[in-house]
């Protein structure tokens, strides 16, 4: 049994599009607010944990030493971890750790985000996420994988786009009731979230949470130093953490089995054996809308393809018998990406002590559960947190504070006061690589310069893999040989996208597309789709590669052109003569 | 906590034709074969040290978990040098969520065209990163003034960087044993005594105590620290951050710094290695039980893993029975403040 | 064959806003030709530039001592090569400046020089004539005698 830890204090700077303070002064202000929530002194203080999601967004390399000053490291043991969009909820995890370890009583923890730094525009700094050498060329917007996801979920359960956009609608409502919200809106409806404009299908505008800037913090203890700080600790249950292959473009995004995982590790280290009767609050991550869907879903809260429809019937609204993002969510406070999740922590952290104000549900939830996702659809974090049903105010004291309290703190700047700042700097990110691509993309890149494409096969599992790889990622042995794939295959899933990677509007849409290539397991790779009208696409149809001219072909991914839909005849034909080829190679 | 398996790989100036994944691969095959371990199913947390502009990637996270035996297993990244990675495993060890951990950094700096720039894109953008200056001008900056307060001399550390490639000859691993560039860098620091960059891998396993076979080595004391971040107001006179390191590792270990018979610690530039020795009480440690491997000045400089390469080198030691109680000590350096010392025995 | 190597970058750029703390130090720096520094009494230090926070114990702090313009050299070196390695056709002076009532450092360009500096000189602030409230409102320190 691990030792127990308590979060016992919780502060958050505003969440601003703009703000006028430094990365280092938004996480002060976060720091002293959760340090006054529990008159703890700085040096009182053992350690200091920060998250803060990537680097090319405040536009600090080492971001974690440059805030470490603001988070009230000087001089202290600090460590930052990074799980992507899921590090806010894994702050709390890091906080846990280090307090159950033993080698520290009191720790503050610290979730910081400065996306406005990044010019033109914050959503470009996703471009970098994509893989360096098969994606990037094709200037994948962020925008499409969710995209692709919320396809597949939906198209998967037979969903439809108003269930999805309820969830905007319920968020936004109750964000309205959060003194840091940048978004809260009480007369939002379905309509205006239908009616929103269509940035990439089927994801529109207001289906997406909102990038801010902004810092939250936590205050976390050892159970004998949680008894000296406050009344009423909330304990931290379970904690979970689990991160799915890197190849996306090989797994099925229709159920996120790594949130899943990190919930089982999570409720089984808090004994919780049946979360919907057990979870009495839920803050899923939602930077979309159809994210929380998927997510309660992770978290097995209720059945696959199943959230919309108890959504629709008020089961997850804040008087509902499962109360989901009573904060406002992403949706509704603003999304500065690790700050959010932590927000989703102190949220828990002030409904489990009745202190939400008018975000509180009702009732007396003893027990709830927060989770953050991130990375290219990849990593799951949940932390289960409960008061023990322990007594809250008595008739005799004063009613619980307001949390957190009004007017918190970030100077938000305009548009032209942000173009006309005193002593603002701007600066490119001046970084030049030259990357190895390796044995396996090497000869995959040759291949396709050749107008080959190439996989590797596992014998031990079965696999023949796309994007090709030395080792095999579920067995972990290498590969044993390599294949030719024919070059037709299936959408997997699609999306048709009207806007750039840095948001600039698109004449003519794009169709990126997850294309599963035949004699391949699980999926193939990202590319996009041409000589077909957006309308005509369908997830399950047939196409074929079209490539550059010989001339043109440089050892890149983008030598192939594009997919264009095929016609069975010729399908049958390829794929049969891709077979024949395969057997003589694999007889070599 | 025990070390239960170690691996690496690279350890050259340049690694062509191996992608930063192959030789993860590299590493993580040897050290779970050296455990006895299957990564799928034995290995409870995976801890990676790294940064995105190492690497050209953001979320560089998202990129880990194939080539190490983790997919859809509990994997975090820490954004800091490799000994806190091992930190971090302490801590998973000791608060129950994981008897077993591997931690991996590595560096392929061969990718990275201009380490400068790399480096220069960490100091504040406000006010000191317009001046257009290398982050190296705090290693001048810092040798200086620290040769003003300690009375050491120029000469002193001219000879740090000599003894340790001339330590480097007999390690396998070290590839800049024969480099020879006194031009000056940043006065007074010259070429020759600062680290060259190497590409290369290392991955640990770590155990708690009971699944520690008997005779390995064990890591009994772990601290970690910073100073403050910004130029304008950090300690320059000594390296403070290694100093509380130091003493919170010495604490959990139970041990002072006359236990320690050999030490790996950071040589980034040579003054720093007599910085470092000061701050981790061994001025007195006989010059020819420190870095035996050559240190980075030696070995090549692993970037965010040089930590592990010098963990590395002391296990091996101690494995190879040459001593008992060894320590390893890491600096992020320019310009952090960032360091980690571990005191492992055996 | 030989390896295949893809270059690449991270097509970002940014505009960074100084923060109250610094927003104030441009300000006074700019308008007024002074360097305002904020002073935390309890622990005793006063930082240049001004910052709205003690790093020390994160007591809220008020941008209103002024320093310098002279100071004492801290330390310096001499840049003999840039960002990227290459040598530098003219060699450059940089210093750490602690400011008169500062406790912390300014790194600046040390000019007009004419022996080798020394630990210990008194430096003074050279400012630009046109100022626009960035850090080359500063041109550099120079030695105070003269």
């Amino acid at each position: 049994m691990s030792p127990r830890v308590a979060v016992v204090g919780a502060g958050m700077s505003r969440f601003v599009r703009r703000a006028q303070e430094t990365g280092k002064e938004l996480s002060w202000i976060a720091a002293r607010e959760a340090l006054a929530s529990c008159e703890l002194k700085l040096e009182d203080v053992d350690a200091v944990c920060l998250t803060s999601a990537p680097d090319a967004f405040d536009g600090v390399h080492r971001k974690g030493d440059y805030l470490a000053d603001g988070a009230g490291a000087w001089a202290k043991p600090y460590m930052r971890t990074y799980v992507g969009g899921g590090s806010g909820v894994f702050t709390a995890i890091q906080g846990w750790y280090t307090v159950a370890s033993g080698l520290a009583d009191v720790v503050v923890c610290v979730a910081e985000e400065k996306m406005s730094s990044c010019q033109p525009h914050p959503q470009g700094a996703f471009l970098t996420i994509f893989d360096n050498i098969l994606e990037r060329p094709l200037g994948p917007n962020l925008l499409w994988i969710f995209a692709l996801e919320m396809q597949r979920y939906m198209q998967a359960y037979g969903l439809d786009k108003r269930d999805i956009a309820q969830v905007a609608v319920k968020n936004k409502r109750n964000a309205a009731d959060h003194p840091a919200a940048l978004l809260g809106q009480t007369d939002i409806t379905v309509e205006d979230v239908l009616a929103s404009e269509t940035l990439a299908w089927p994801v529109q505008r207001l289906d997406v949470s909102p990038i801010s800037d902004g810092a939250v913090a936590i205050v976390m203890a050892s159970e004998d130093a949680a008894k000296r700080l406050t009344d009423r600790p909330v304990w931290v249950q379970g904690v979970g953490w689990n991160l799915d292959t890197t190849y996306w473009t090989n797994r099925d995004l229709a159920y996120p089995e790594y949130v899943e995982n990190a919930a089982r590790m999570a409720y089984g280290m808090a004994g919780v054996n049946e979360p919907r009767k057990e979870i009495h609050v839920a803050e899923p991550y939602d930077p979309f809308d159809y994210k929380e869907l998927h997510h309660l879903e992770g978290l097995l809260l209720f059945d696959r393809g199943k959230a919309p429809e108890a959504a629709a019937a008020g089961v997850t609204a804040r008087d509902g018998d499962l109360p989901c993002c009573p904060s406002g969510g992403l949706l509704g406070v603003g999304n500065p990406i690790a700050a959010a999740g932590l927000m989703k922590i102190a949220e828990l952290f002030w409904q489990l002590r009745r202190e939400a104000g008018a975000r509180q549900v009702p009732g007396t939830p003893e027990r709830g559960v927060a989770q953050a996702w991130g990375d290219l659809m990849q990593v799951g974090t949940v932390v289960v947190m409960g008061n023990d049903g322990g007594p809250l105010t008595t008739a005799t004291q004063s009613p619980p504070p307001q949390s957190p309290p009004p007017s918190p703190r970030a100077t938000p700047l305009s548009d032209q006061e942000f173009r006309s700042a005193t002593g603002a700097v701007e600066q490119r990110l001046d970084t030049l690589y030259d990357w190895d691509a390796g044995e396996a993309i090497g000869a995959f890149l040759d291949g396709l310069r050749a107008q080959r494409i190439l996989a590797t096969i596992c014998i031990s599992c079965g696999r023949t893999l796309v994007p090709p790889r030395k080792f095999c990622e579920r067995c972990f042995r290498p590969t044993d040989s390599w294949t030719e794939v024919p070059q037709t295959g299936n959408v997997e899933t699609f999306s048709i996208c009207h806007v750039t990677w840095d948001m600039q509007p698109l004449e003519v849409p794009q169709i990126p597309a997850v294309i599963r290539l035949d004699g391949t397991s699980e999926g193939g790779f990202l590319h996009l789709l041409g000589e077909v009208a957006p309308d005509d696409v369908r997830a399950g149809m047939e196409v074929e590669a079209v490539w550059k001219p010989a001339g043109e072909r440089s050892g890149s991914i983008l030598d192939i052109a594009y997919f264009r839909p095929l016609d069975q005849e010729v399908r049958r034909e390829l794929v049969a003569t891709a077979t024949v080829e395969k057997t003589l190679e694999s007889t070599v | 906590m025990g070390v239960v398996g170690v691996g690496w790989s690279g350890f050259s100036p340049t690694t062509a034709g191996i992608s930063y994944k192959e030789l993860m691969f590299e590493a993580a095959r040897q050290a779970y074969a050296d455990a006895g371990l299957d990564p799928r199913s034995e290995i409870d947390s995976f801890v990676c040290c790294s940064e995105d502009l190492e690497e050209g990637t953001s979320i560089f996270d998202e990129y880990v978990p194939d080539q190490l035996g983790a997919v859809q297993r509990p994997v975090q990244t820490v954004a800091s040098d490799g000994l806190f990675g091992v930190a971090t495993a302490m801590m998973l060890i000791r608060s129950g969520v994981a008897s077993t951990v591997a931690v991996e950094s590595h560096s392929k700096a061969s990718d990275i065209v201009s380490t400068g720039r790399v480096d220069r894109f960490a100091m504040d953008p406000v006010l000191n990163r317009p001046l257009g200056v290398s982050a190296t001008v705090l290693a001048g900056l810092e040798m200086r003034r620290w040769l003003h307060v300690s009375g050491r001399s120029e000469d002193e550390c001219a000879e740090v960087a000599a003894r340790n490639r001339d330590h480097a000859r007999n390690n396998p691993r070290a590839s800049y044993a024969d480099t020879h560039d006194p031009t000056p860098l940043f006065d007074p620091l010259t070429h020759e005594q600062a680290a060259e960059p190497a590409d290369g891998c290392v991955v640990l396993v770590l155990a708690a105590e009971e699944k520690t076979p008997e005779g390995a080595v064990f890591i009994d004391g772990i601290g970690w620290s910073q100073d403050a971040p910004s130029v304008e107001s950090r300690e320059w006179d000594r390296a403070a951050a290694a100093e509380r390191a130091a003493r919170a590792a010495y604490e959990r270990a139970g041990i002072d710094a006359s236990d320690v018979e050999f030490a790996e610690v950071d040589d980034t530039y040579a003054y720093k290695q007599l910085q470092h020795l000061d701050a981790l009480g061994l001025d007195e440690l006989d010059p020819d039980r420190v870095n035996v491997s050559g240190g980075a000045l030696g070995e090549g400089h692993l970037r965010e893993a040089n930590g592990l390469a010098r963990a590395l080198a002391c296990i091996e030691r101690l494995r190879a029975g040459d001593a008992h109680v060894g320590l390893a000590q890491s600096w992020r350096g320019v310009p952090s403040t960032s360091a980690a010392v571990a005191v492992m025995r055996r | 064959m030989s390896p295949t190597k893809i270059p690449g970058e991270l097509s970002v750029s940014f505009r960074y806003t100084p923060g109250v703390g610094n927003t104030a130090f441009f300000e006074a720096l700019r308008d007024r030709g002074v360097f305002l520094g904020s002073r935390c009494d309890d622990c005793g230090v006063t930082y240049v530039p001004a910052r709205i926070f003690c790093e020390r114990c994160l007591a809220e702090l008020d941008p209103s001592e002024e320093c310098g313009p002279e100071g004492e050299l801290v330390s310096w070196t001499v840049a003999r090569v840039d960002v990227d390695d290459r040598p530098l056709d003219e060699p450059v002076t940089y210093g750490l400046v602690r400011l008169d009532g500062a406790d912390t450092v300014f790194l600046h360009r040390l000019i007009d020089l004419e022996d080798a500096p020394e630990i210990g000189g008194r430096l003074r602030a050279v400012l630009a004539e046109d100022r626009t409230g960035s850090i080359f409102d500063v041109e550099g320190f120079a030695p105070a005698s003269r």
